[in-house]
């Protein structure tokens, strides 16, 4: 019997030290790593300066420019705020990405020139797509 | 026909409540009569929901563009095989393809029981009838979830989204939602044993295969996902950690957690918590990725007033499932409790302990970042993060899942442990030339993980020899053995299939995530220029611009073929390669993109935009992906390896099993059924 409560009480001691690490670790990445939501408006406070946000908005029309480094748009506030936000993204454009189109951005925020360079990309689709962030999303339950 | 298709779902709806009324009463009076009409209401229950479903489809094929749901997913001009897939393509068929697969599965269960009228069974049909309610329920008062509206006058038919137009993403759907069903059954068993108090065999002998033909399904619906996003979304990779492929990981990881759980509590009657916990578990999380889905509301709280009963419903069984389960198992705690306890930390039992805590936290973590951390913390977690938890927790479960085969049960001895890890060791380092080879020592971490890969293969070879040895008897050849050792047992020959196909999926992940590489750059289609050739950042392959030409398409789309001549190391001509654009008149356009694939690699070719027979420049991406075909071989093995253990048993195996069965009723007989409940 007493051989028996010992290894439990091993067994828990382990298990409290694997949770409490694998807590810490998680909630650290996302202290350091996450991303804020914010309007494009927000912006402008100077809050979000050199940090990660996570940003939707309207590509301008006319502003979409490419080079060899990537692709350059501005994006327009959702909430109808005159406040724009230049964007630099260097990966795979979204197959919906046009002029006029709804983006999600998530990348580091720079101030000076307000620029994001954005690390992501997503296309809010048409309404056909029930206004899900990406058309995987229709095909999920 | 409408109003055929309302009814029947309405009906569908009064005959679950019905069921559950009956064999509820049933179970706890322990009346027979009571369990029976409670199955014949289910059988209404199925026949009302095949009904509905008939009407659905037939509205379908026949182009009844008068069903709002049908026009919004389907047009004239489709084949037959994606008109049928319309069916679930949009939220309001796939409830219903939902509510098909949970009646026909309540319906096998039910028909089984028949003539045994099982309390067990009838708990555990009465569970399933309950989930069946929610979700006719939400067709039936949702006007959002109901395939049965008519269409407005003068609606144009939508037509199916030109991205869902590919074999993979019809069946990735289904084989999701059938997944989704099968795990709901231990999950239904796990309540119904708790209610009866039953700390017995019986509910996880009930529910084993299903939770295997869930999982089997499962991983089926990750692995198509995962390829059609690969070769259709033409985004770069497979796996972007979306909501939607996040949530439909967190069930699979915990099912993985589940079928171990129930091999232990077969064999040995341990791990009983982990098994009603994980069968919970897994359940709830299938729940929660239709509710992160499905609500919007992850996307923005705005949905709570758009769609308020859809909201509240599946908010409220979420609640209501968690605080069930946790009840129960906090009421019957004690009776579940395993009397053998883990004696040492170098046993086989420990290493299953601690791989279903990983996989547990594992789905917590996924669960947590794509839940938690955008509604309470108001913050989103990108790829990178994923991928710094999923890498290195991801290698280290294979590491346990090698070696927890090689250890014996309760304690293994020093020197024994030796000798197994001689062959592992030993291809680990054999391994370590090819990585060489492929250029992997660019990255330590990834290096250490394809180390262990390495290791794992040896350590199933191992596990495999030592089975041989062990059936082929003392003085006979490892070769008679050899034989009996993959027919002898199927779970353990299954677990050979899935573990070594494991071992291609976190090689081909760590190889086409660690080592991945991507450049991009303008290409001119003034063919012959010398800015008509694009040269990869690592200059190993450049590809030249060979002209483009256009040919006809679905949906009357027109698609734009460029052609580029992919030109190796030394000159060496390897083919061609044809990214496309496709131009459809009403949806706009989309680029798709092609795969060369070469020896231990994938060569990724897409636009970054749309182009057509008069654009100037076509915006080249390029993109590396070592092993990824190693991705989709261990997905096929997993589920070979599920299929071999589901496969029905020859004679002398359901000889075998019936004196099991019998030695576990035995087992049983300590608790009579419902003993205080």
């Amino acid at each position: 019997m007493r051989v028996n409560k010992r290894s439990r009480t091993r067994l828990l001691v382990a298990t409290g030290i694997i949770i409490i690490v694998f807590v810490i670790g998680v909630v650290y990445l996302v202290q350091r790593q996450g991303a804020y939501y914010s309007q494009v408006a927000d912006l402008t406070t100077g809050q979000y300066d050199g940090k990660n946000v996570k940003v939707g908005g309207r590509v301008l029309d006319g502003t979409i420019e490419r080079d060899e480094s990537g692709v350059h748009f501005e994006i327009s506030d959702l909430t109808g705020k005159p406040d724009t936000v230049a964007v630099t993204y260097d990966g795979q454009m979204p197959n919906t990405f046009d002029a006029g189109v709804d983006v999600v951005v998530m990348g580091k925020y720079a101030s000076s020139g307000g620029l994001i360079t954005a690390e992501q990309l997503q296309t809010k689709c048409p309404s056909k797509y029930e206004g899900q962030a990406s058309p995987a999303a229709q095909t999920g339950p | 026909m409408i109003v055929l298709g309302r009814l029947s779902l309405t009906l569908a709806l009064v005959f679950s409540l019905a069921s559950v009324v009956f064999l509820l009463l049933g179970v706890r009076w322990d009346r027979k009569d009571l369990l029976r009409n409670g199955y014949y209401a289910a059988y209404g229950f199925f026949l009302t929901t095949v009904i509905a479903s008939a009407v659905l489809l037939q509205a379908f094929l026949k182009k009844d563009f008068g069903f709002a749901y049908v026009a919004e997913n389907s047009d004239a001009s489709l084949s037959v095989f994606y008109r049928i897939a319309g069916f679930w393509a949009g939220q309001q068929g796939s409830f219903l393809f939902w509510l098909l697969v949970l009646a026909i599965v309540t319906i096998v269960i039910a028909v089984l029981d028949l003539n045994r009228l099982e309390r067990l069974t009838g708990g555990a049909v009465a569970v399933l009838a309950i989930i069946s309610a929610v979700f006719a329920s939400l067709m039936v008062f949702d006007a959002g979830s109901n395939p049965f509206l008519a269409a407005e006058a003068g609606m144009q038919p939508f037509g199916l989204n030109p991205l869902l137009l590919h074999p993979a993403m019809v069946l990735h759907p289904p084989a999701l939602f059938i997944g989704y069903v099968g795990v709901a059954v231990p999950f239904a068993f796990a309540i119904s044993t708790l209610l009866l108090g039953r700390a017995d065999k019986l509910w996880v002998r009930r529910s084993q295969k299903w939770a295997v033909a869930g999982w089997l399904f499962l991983s089926l619906g990750i692995g198509l996902g995962a390829w059609w996003a690969y070769v259709v979304l033409s985004f770069g990779g497979y796996w972007a950690w979306d909501p939607v492929e996040n949530t439909s990981l967190v069930p699979w990881l915990t099912a993985t957690a589940l079928l171990h759980s129930f091999t232990l509590y077969k064999s040995r009657g341990l791990f009983k918590h982990w098994a009603l916990g994980l069968a919970a578990a897994t359940f709830w999380f299938t729940i929660l990725a239709t509710w992160t889905t499905r609500t919007g509301v992850i996307q923005s709280v705005h949905a709570f007033g758009t769609r308020p009963l859809l909201v509240w419903i599946l908010s409220g069984f979420l609640i209501v499932s968690a605080a069930a389960s946790a009840g129960l198992m906090a009421w019957r705690w004690r009776r579940f409790a395993s009397h053998d306890e883990v004696q040492s930390w170098l046993s086989r039992d420990f290493l299953y302990y601690v791989t279903n805590l990983l996989l547990t936290l594992f789905a917590v973590a996924v669960a947590f970042g794509t839940v938690v951390v955008p509604l309470l913390m108001d913050k989103t977690v990108g790829t990178s993060t994923y991928n710094t938890v999923a890498q290195p927790l991801g290698v280290l479960l294979l590491f346990l899942i090698a070696v927890c085969p090689l250890l014996a049960w309760r304690k293994t001895e020093g020197s024994e442990l030796r000798r197994t890890l001689i062959l592992p060791a030993a291809t680990m380092l054999l391994s370590a030339p090819l990585w060489l080879y492929l250029g992997f020592q660019s990255s330590v971490w990834g290096f250490i993980g394809l180390l262990v890969c390495g290791f794992a293969l040896g350590a199933i070879v191992q596990f495999v020899l030592r089975s041989a040895r062990l059936a082929a008897g003392p003085g006979r050849s490892l070769w008679s053995g050899l034989g009996r050792a993959f027919t002898g047992s199927r779970t353990r020959t299954a677990a050979y299939v899935v573990h070594f196909g494991m071992v291609l999926i976190v090689a081909g992940l760590l190889g086409s995530t660690v080592y991945k590489q991507e450049s991009s750059g303008l290409v001119s289609t003034k063919v012959g220029s010398d800015d008509a050739v694009f040269v990869t950042d690592d200059g190993e392959y450049s590809f030249e611009y060979k002209g483009t030409r256009d040919l006809p398409g679905e949906q009357s789309s027109t698609r734009y073929v460029a052609e580029f001549e992919v030109v190796g190391e030394g000159a060496r001509s390897l083919g061609t390669v044809e990214p496309r654009t496709d131009i459809y008149p009403v949806a706009g356009a989309a680029v798709r993109a092609v795969i060369l694939g070469r020896p231990f690699q994938d060569i990724f070719v897409v636009t970054d935009e749309p182009f057509d027979g008069e654009s100037e420049t076509i915006a080249l991406r390029v993109a590396v992906f070592p092993l990824i075909q190693w991705v989709w071989i261990g997905s096929i093995l997993l589920c070979v390896g599920a299929v071999a253990s589901l496969w029905p048993k020859g004679r002398t195996q359901e000889q075998e099993a019936r004196e099991t069965q019998v030695a576990g009723d035995a087992d049983g007989a300590g608790h009579p059924d419902g003993a205080a409940a």
